[in-house]
């Protein structure tokens, strides 16, 4: 089995105990990124609302999330 | 409960916060407590765990890698998480992908439900002893109940519960803590 069949096989496993713990880990990856991208756009002048349409999120939800570490 | 808990394993609290702090984890998980406990030489806990040859080191070794991120969950996705650290660290600077989320947390870092259930089985550990405080020799027998990584690495390193009671149960003059 090659390794791209090998990774199609996990990323559609059935196993829930694989599936459920990888979705957990692309959760707090993606947290991670998000919070590097939004202190970079912060860092370089971008206001909250053009944050919050960049991540098609609203402004409110993007400001409660980072106001306290981004300011 | 907290008020039951001696210096030591008050120190043993706070030391495993510092550990999860400083490896960039999450959450404080019971190898934290392990770390901690290590940390205070010269208290029962880490003098049982000095007489098993159980040190920092051999914790560290088995310990799975560093950072918040899991890589293995993460390729059974097809994601490569060394990659999306390269690129990362590229745009941002060294680390940046493992810093712990939100300089918040800095101050505080919460308890993984299983280093919660740790202390709680401290407490069961003092109790069944007949001891009317939780020291660092209770935290020790309770990272010796199965279920996550400090425990497998004890039991490793042939530390057993059932063998370390003992040890605790019949040292003559209890240590205080």
């Amino acid at each position: 089995m090659s390794d791209a069949t090998a990774v199609a096989a996990a990323a559609s496993s059935t196993d829930p105990a694989v599936g459920l713990a990888a979705v957990a880990a692309l959760r707090g990856l993606q947290e991670s990124l998000e919070e590097l991208q939004v202190r970079s756009a912060r860092d370089q002048g971008w206001s909250w609302q053009q944050i919050a349409d960049a991540l098609r999120i609203s402004r409110q939800a993007v400001h409660k999330k980072y106001r306290r570490i981004l300011g | 409960m907290f008020e039951r808990f001696t210096e030591a394993a008050r120190r043993v609290v706070v030391l495993a916060q510092e550990e999860a702090r400083q490896r960039r984890a999450d959450r404080v998980a019971p190898e934290h407590l392990l770390l901690g406990l290590l940390r205070c030489p010269g208290t029962p806990g880490a003098e049982l765990l000095r007489a098993a040859g159980v040190g920092t080191e051999e914790v560290e070794r088995g310990l799975a890698s560093p950072g918040p991120h899991d890589a293995a969950a993460l390729a059974a996705l097809g994601i490569d998480l060394d990659a999306v650290r390269r690129a990362a660290e590229r745009a941002f600077g060294p680390g940046a992908l493992d810093r712990p989320r939100g300089q918040w947390r800095a101050g505080h870092i919460r308890f993984d439900p299983q280093a919660k259930k740790t202390l709680e089985l401290a407490l069961r550990e003092a109790i069944r002893l007949s001891d009317r405080h939780i020291g660092s020799e209770h935290v020790l027998l309770a990272l010796l109940h199965p279920g996550h990584t400090a425990a497998r690495l004890l039991a490793d390193h042939g530390v057993t519960l059932a063998a370390t009671r003992l040890v605790v149960e019949q040292r003559p003059d209890r240590w205080a803590g």
